[in-house]
């Protein structure tokens, strides 16, 4: 799902850039033709104005001509009007054809030579009206006559054409290159655009499907989620049948294990009171006849039997203490917790107060240390589990030393609480310290009474508060049983054992 | 009207032969003499108890004292006892619970259901004879109604 994702993303990712890229070569594009487009119309304005100048100067020439034509028709100097008007113009417009002639050689040429012409044409239209004016009409009218007037103004309208096809050549060019290139973007926009339709909606596509996958997969997280719960309490039922079920057995077994031993130590009681009456009437008899098979039989019934008798009575009755123990255990996995807020410390000093018979016997202390927290779990069961540790610490103290017992309290960071049960006693060697949990195990020399009961007791109640019970020893030196608890026993099993 | 003790028939409902004759052994030595009515399975003590028909009409005008084991092998004592004491023909006699089990509860259930004594056996034979011949002791101090309709 991770790996997934990422790829999505990656992928998403890669398909909006090439999305931008596209956009960018667009806009790129569009801003060419525009800057094209730009300078075509530049070219266009400058052309305008130079046919409109060209225009100007034939028609200022044309005038001058005309004014001077008029004049030397009918003397009359009011035709002189325009010709006058006409020559001092044509200098702002040659110098106007030079500025739009700009940095085209070829075009400077052709206004220089405009210019000399125009020139020539004002210095024969002077020369003639100076002529007229002088009164040598004739002379005037011959040099009209050369024709020179005449090529002059045909050489500067060759020259004006001259100066406008080329750069209207020019503008041709100019437009077809535009055309081509609005028709290539137009393309690049049209392909571009048809790319990033194509690229955003993969992408959409994408998103989509994993937003599809997403709901797919949180609707699978919300099944299961409700199927927990119930799964969950289902095992929890199972597992607390199998144990109700080890209850019974244990509380069957025990109970039908008894049942015979009560008869056998009832016989055997039964058979002793006969064997002692038997003793009687053979201890009154007197010692005569079959000798030999007197004293035999008096011996069997003397020393024999009554040994006989004690093995069963001692075997009967450690059995019977086993079948007890078994029983307990049993009973106490079925007993209903009861969680109460304890004050361990209080708790710690009553348990303590009763063992104080015991321990001032053997001369040693019992201290109460560190930080002893308010509980919430069931007091009988952490009555029993301090008793059964202390008795054991006390039972197991080494008579070479002091006996000293320490029970300390310490909260943990993840709230557990920590009983340590410290003692300076015989120790435990490390191959038993598991093995001294199990019911009927004991470690080291056997010199004190009981079954092996006592730990498997603790560990048994401590499970069933929620704990966990170890142990830490050096043989010789002492051990320390640590204890580790909630501080608030959950009550979700008792609610299940109540519910199976 | 009541019967004293001596006229009482004693119904003992135990399935274990061995402690149904130290039982008896105990309660004879003890000096009693009453009639011991035996039952090792729980069907046949309450066909006797109730009659064929069931209705514990058969138990009319009998003076019992019933001795009951919990662990029979076909029912519990305790559905006996329930029922001993829920008809009003047999609701009267004592009965004496005598099972091996020591638990709390089922001793409190006992006594809820309306056992007169309830008594651990013991496997130390002595301490088990003791009681016995204790009930004994009960039994001669106790008035044994005749069950009435």
């Amino acid at each position: 799902m991770h790996t997934f994702s990422t790829t999505v993303t990656r992928r998403a990712l890669l398909m909006l850039i090439a999305a931008a890229l596209a956009l960018l070569g667009i806009v790129a594009t569009s801003g060419w033709l525009a800057d094209s487009t730009r300078q075509f119309s530049g070219s266009v304005s400058r052309m305008t104005s130079l046919r409109v100048a060209a225009g100007t100067l034939l028609s200022q020439l044309q005038d001058a001509e005309i004014g001077q034509r008029g004049y030397l028709l009918t003397e009359d100097r009011q035709y002189l009007k325009p010709y006058e008007t006409a020559t001092t113009a044509v200098d702002a417009t040659i110098a106007r054809l030079h500025d739009l002639a700009g940095g085209n050689t070829d075009a400077l040429r052709i206004v220089d030579r405009l210019a000399v012409l125009a020139a020539a044409k004002r210095e024969e239209l002077a020369q003639t009206i100076a002529l007229m004016e002088a009164g040598r009409r004739d002379e005037a009218l011959a040099v009209v006559r050369t024709g020179r007037g005449m090529m002059l103004m045909d050489d500067a309208r060759r020259s004006l054409a001259d100066l406008i096809t080329p750069a209207d050549a020019q503008l041709d060019t100019q437009l077809s290159t535009l055309i081509g290139q609005a028709r290539a973007s137009g393309w690049v926009a049209n392909l571009g655009g048809l790319f990033i339709v194509l690229v955003v909606g993969g992408a959409v596509w994408i998103a989509f499907r994993y937003a599809q996958d997403l709901m797919r997969a949180q609707s699978a997280i919300q099944a299961l989620n409700d199927t927990l719960e119930q799964r969950v309490s289902e095992r929890t039922k199972e597992l607390q049948r199998a144990n109700d079920e080890i209850q019974r057995f244990a509380y069957i077994v025990s109970h039908d294990l008894r049942a015979p031993l009560v008869n056998v130590m009832g016989f055997t009681g039964e058979f002793e009171a006969g064997l002692a009456s038997v003793r009687a009437h053979l201890d009154r008899q007197p010692a005569d006849g079959d000798a030999a098979a007197a004293s035999e039989a008096r011996r069997a019934v003397a020393e024999d039997m009554p040994e006989a008798i004690g093995f069963i009575r001692a075997s009967t009755s450690k059995m019977d203490r086993l079948i007890n123990a078994i029983l307990a255990l049993s009973r106490q996995g079925g007993r209903t917790l009861n969680p109460e807020p304890v004050a361990m410390r209080a708790l710690l000093e009553s348990v303590v107060a009763s063992f104080r018979h015991q321990a001032s016997e053997q001369h040693c202390t019992i201290d109460i240390e560190g930080h002893l927290p308010v509980l919430v779990s069931d007091r009988l069961a952490l009555e029993q589990v301090f008793g059964n540790l202390l008795d054991n610490a006390i039972k197991y103290l080494d008579p070479a030393r002091t006996g000293r017992i320490a029970i300390r309290g310490r909260v943990e960071e993840d709230g557990l609480v920590v009983f340590d049960v410290a003692d300076n006693g015989r120790g435990i060697p490390p191959q038993d310290h598991e093995r001294i949990f199990e019911l009927f195990r004991r470690s080291g020399v056997q010199d004190r009474p009981g079954e092996g009961i006592g730990l498997a007791y603790v560990r048994t109640l401590i499970r069933r508060l929620q704990g966990e019970v170890a142990v830490e020893s050096v043989p010789g030196q002492g051990s320390v049983f640590r204890i580790s608890l909630p501080g608030s026993l959950a009550q979700l099993s008792e609610t299940h054992l109540h519910d199976a | 009207m009541t019967h004293d003790t001596q006229s009482a028939c004693i119904v003992l409902i135990e399935d274990d032969e061995g402690h149904a004759r130290l039982i008896e052994k105990n309660i004879r030595r003890s000096g009693a003499t009453n009639d011991i009515i035996p039952f090792t399975d729980g069907t046949s003590a309450l066909a006797y108890l109730f009659g064929p028909d069931g209705s514990g009409r058969a138990s009319m005008g009998r003076a019992l004292l019933i001795l009951l084991d919990l662990n029979l092998p076909d029912m519990t004592g305790i559905d006996i006892l329930a029922r001993l004491k829920a008809n009003p023909c047999t609701k009267r006699f004592p009965v004496v619970v005598l099972t091996t089990t020591d638990d709390r509860q089922e001793i409190q259930r006992c006594y809820d259901l309306g056992a007169n004594v309830y008594i651990t056996k013991p496997v130390n034979y002595e301490s088990f004879a003791a009681a016995i011949r204790k009930l004994e002791l009960l039994f001669s101090v106790m008035q044994i109604p005749e069950a009435v309709a």
